[in-house]
């Protein structure tokens, strides 16, 4: 029985071996396709005595070269994808949201003690305009900080931009239903584009609600109509007794777009359009 | 398995994942690795310099290394690329780990590359645990031990962890000799250890 091996092929006849290059066999031994039926474990013996290695030492040292080589190599081929990088940029951007409003708490409780007048009571205070006061009124450390913070918050305005055309590049179809950053959020909750686009409906719609879902699972509280989807106008804006069909039914489609996305890559406009008027409908009320 | 007082350690250069040190051994952390919890709790196969041994899981190499510093060989499988640069580092200095990117789920992809074991060691979290196992016994030697870690909530968070491990063991009585089950409390919660040799 032949058995190939990453060294070479063996059979009753003897061995053929297949050099002592390590690039060289690590490009042959990814093309290898062994049935596991016939398979027989390796004895090194045989590589010594085809003639690739001296010793056991530089067996395994061999061996352990072209490994590296080929996990290289595929390491290398999967971070290729166009939505890898998008899903770092879309979690950083999350990050920043987080760490923006912590800081922005802490420097207001800060700004309240230095100026004893100042309150956010019976007024609307927008975050930006807070700390435009912060920036203007203190001084020192506080007004350092303040002067951070805004830098970051320009920070984060140019990111969610980058976010969002990237995402309308690498998934054109469900960025058109739900938006870049909203699409750019599934695809960081899911973990890949490919993840995504083997995901049902149902799991698009209660992404980002695992706590509601499990609490629901184990028994109890009722279910999670929508998770990150909720963030899109069409959900959100729905009155309150159509909201779930909006939901199922925009996640549905999501769950196609995605499809489209990951296998043909680019805009489907019947789609599309199909799907916005399926998606308006359900969003009138009975 | 070599002790300092109660304290696991492993012999080996250090610093692979800013481990402690005691007396120029490398502390094995129970809490970390649940190799290292179930040699605490006193189970396990004792690691000896002739062994080698498949590890299923290895992720970024931490328990991978500690293992290395007792056997042969160790064949460690990762899938995931990003633990895997790290394992990569971890194989660079330790010259008996030899690093396969693949699928535990798809033994053929290796098996081109594989010798066989002493010791099967998995760890992986997949639903289908035992199955994955059972697929690569080819690799194991008869009279070679299986050491299964299992993790009940990766094969479903809505069970009791105990009937899935009722189930594991049944699965497993199929093909192998059951030596040892015991759980991982308290060091890792939901997580059995499972060791079985293969018949001869």
């Amino acid at each position: 029985m032949l058995q190939r091996y990453w060294f070479g092929d063996v059979d009753e006849e003897g061995c053929r071996a297949a050099g002592t290059d390590p690039a060289a066999l690590a490009e042959r031994a990814a093309a290898l396709r062994t049935g596991m039926d016939s398979f027989v474990p390796i004895k090194w013996e045989i590589a010594r005595d085809c003639g690739v290695v001296r010793t056991r030492e530089e067996y395994v040292d061999l061996l352990r070269s072209v490994c590296i080589a080929l996990a290289r190599k595929k390491i290398v081929q999967s971070y290729q994808g166009r939505d890898v990088e998008l899903l770092q940029m879309v979690r950083m951007l999350d990050e920043l949201d987080n760490v923006i409003n912590l800081l922005q708490e802490r420097a207001a409780e800060w700004y309240q003690v230095t100026n004893p007048s100042f309150s956010r009571k019976y007024r609307s205070l927008p975050a930006k305009k807070m700390l435009g006061i912060i920036r203007k009124g203190a001084r020192g450390g506080l007004s350092d900080v303040a002067d951070e913070i805004d830098r970051l918050a320009g920070t984060r305005s140019r990111l969610m931009r980058e976010v969002s055309a990237r995402a309308d590049e690498v998934m054109p179809n469900t960025s058109a239903l739900i938006g870049g950053l909203v699409a750019a959020r599934l695809l960081s909750k899911a973990g890949g584009l490919e993840t995504l686009a083997r995901m049902p409906g149902s799991t698009i719609q209660v992404l980002g609600s695992e706590r509601a879902l499990f609490s629901h699972l184990r028994g109890g509280t009722p279910p999670p109509k929508h998770g990150i989807i909720f963030q899109h106008r069409r959900v959100h804006n729905a009155p309150k007794d159509v909201r779930g069909r909006v939901a199922r039914v925009l996640a549905a489609k999501l769950a196609i777009a995605a499809r489209l996305d990951y296998y043909r890559g680019e805009a489907v406009p019947e789609f599309l359009k199909d799907a916005q008027a399926r998606i308006d409908d359900a969003g009138v009320e009975a | 398995m070599i002790r300092l007082g109660n304290v696991l350690v492993s012999p080996g250069e250090g610093g692979v994942y800013g481990e402690r040190t005691l007396d120029g051994y490398r502390v094995w952390d129970p809490y970390r690795s649940k190799l290292a919890a179930l040699y605490t709790l006193g189970g396990g196969i004792e690691l000896t310099p002739d062994m080698r041994a498949l590890y299923l899981g290895a992720a970024n190499g931490t328990t991978v290394s500690h293992v290395a510093d007792y056997v042969e060989t160790v064949y460690a499988v990762e899938f995931a690329p990003r633990p895997m640069q790290d394992l990569l580092e971890v194989a660079r200095r330790r010259r008996n780990i030899v690093p396969i990117m693949a699928d535990a789920n798809r033994p053929e992809e290796y098996a081109p590359f594989m010798e066989a074991v002493d010791l099967l060691y998995q760890d992986v979290a997949q639903p289908n645990q035992v199955e994955i196992a059972e697929r690569n016994l080819v690799f194991l030697k008869p009279g070679g031990h299986l050491i299964l870690m299992l993790k009940t909530r990766s094969v479903d968070v809505r069970r009791d962890p105990a009937e899935v491990l009722a189930e594991a063991r049944t699965g497993l009585e199929k093909r192998l000799d059951i030596a040892d089950v015991r759980w991982l409390d308290p060091y890792h919660h939901d997580h059995a250890a499972i060791v079985c040799s293969r018949r001869e």
